[in-house]
């Protein structure tokens, strides 16, 4: 499984989206489930699907997927299509 | 030194203490031993006489958070003493109430902070074992989550890890050292998060006392039963909790041989039986949210296999 399919796994958990509501595109604006809690919850899933701990700094500025995917990018977690 | 230890009172400071207009809500299990050491009159919750100024509540956590909600919503003048009849919850100190119904009803507010809490040993010395057991499980469950949550601060992780590495040594079982400990990891909880050992106390708590009166369910019950299942799952899912176990210094192996001992297979099956049916609320509880590690729909399965290996794993 690539690292974009881990990440867009792990985002229809915490947010209890459906395949056809996600998108590499949605921010936080856009999903109602997408609350404090959920951010916490995203850190606690990107720790364990990808091993690297989010800051609370990087954790509260996620506004969106393509967030997650930069910070992740720095820290050379690569997101290229398989 | 933290602001709850200005608060804290033994029995003798309250004794010579001049409250104001005392009046005392008791549950009845120490009502007893509270008449012979205290002077004031004895009334119920729900008859609080217009000159009351100060109400000393006597009891177990549900007894103490009702008073703290009262206080807050119908009597903000009201100045509150609270004294634990058994160490655990840790309302005493604690910003949080948690209201049992249908469902639990959780509050949180710096209002809801009783303004003195006496800490009264003797109180607890004649409550079950399985009592004292399930109280050692409630402060040990408030402390693993405390330090585990992803809120939690350095600062807090250190006294977390200080705690349990000191309440490891107590024995389970009567100890006045209790008291402290509680309210201690009480308050780390209410600075941080609780996870995944809360979200299934709390939605299995109301489920299982209208469906199995016997069992005597309470939170503290339901935190001893899941607190080594729920520890078991962390470490399996991912390295973090060892991870942050060796960077402060907080002794694994003796909080896994402490959640050993407290652990009970028959209640955990039992309680389990009732999560199966319920497990969409519980992955989805807001304590569980703010677990150390993402609890996802199929997460259940690690408590099916656990429950079925009949001891731990």
């Amino acid at each position: 499984m690539s690292n974009r399919e881990k990440l867009r796994d792990l985002l229809l958990e915490v947010l209890l989206l459906t395949d056809e509501e996600f998108s590499y595109d949605l921010n936080r604006a856009q999903v109602e489930t997408w609350d404090s809690l959920a951010v916490v919850a995203i850190a606690a899933g990107v720790d364990e699907t990808f091993g690297y701990h989010l800051t609370p700094d990087q954790a509260v500025g996620i506004t969106g997927v393509k967030d997650i995917i930069t910070v992740l990018e720095r820290e050379g977690i690569s997101f290229a299509d398989a | 030194m933290h602001e709850q230890w200005e608060r804290r009172w033994d029995l003798d400071q309250l004794k010579s203490s001049k409250l104001d207009a005392p009046y005392i809500i008791a549950s009845n299990s120490v009502r007893s031993i509270v008449s012979k050491q205290l002077p004031w009159a004895f009334i119920d919750l729900g008859a609080i006489p217009l000159g009351a100024k100060t109400l000393v509540v006597v009891g177990g956590g549900n007894l103490i958070d009702r008073v703290k909600v009262l206080r807050k919503n119908d009597w903000p003048a009201l100045k509150v003493v609270a004294i634990p009849s058994i160490w655990g919850s840790g309302a005493e100190v604690s910003p949080v109430a948690v209201m049992n119904g249908h469902i639990k009803d959780i509050q949180f507010s710096e209002d809801l902070i009783p303004d003195r809490y006496v800490i009264w040993p003797e109180l607890a010395r004649g409550a079950s074992f399985d009592l004292l057991r399930f109280a050692c499980g409630d402060v040990y469950a408030h402390a693993l989550e405390a330090f585990t949550s992803p809120l939690a601060t350095p600062q807090i992780r250190r006294e977390a890890a200080t705690l349990m590495n000191e309440i490891a040594e107590y024995p389970i079982g009567f100890d006045d050292r209790w008291f402290d400990a509680s309210a201690a990891a009480c308050l780390l909880q209410a600075r941080s998060s609780v996870g995944l050992i809360h979200g299934f106390a709390h939605v299995l708590e109301p489920k299982l006392r209208a469906s199995d009166l016997a069992g005597k369910w309470g939170h503290a019950k339901l935190c001893s039963a899941f607190l080594l299942p729920v520890l078991r799952f962390d470490l399996s899912a991912s390295s973090r909790v060892k991870n942050l176990a060796a960077e402060f210094g907080l002794d694994l192996e003796k909080v896994l041989a402490t959640a050993h001992a407290l652990f009970m297979p028959d209640a955990y099956s039992a309680a389990m039986a009732e999560a199966e049916r319920n497990w969409e609320g519980i992955a989805r509880d807001r304590c569980s949210r703010t677990n150390c590690v993402l609890v996802r729909r199929d997460s259940i399965d690690f408590f099916r296999r656990f429950r079925a290996s009949g001891v731990p794993i």
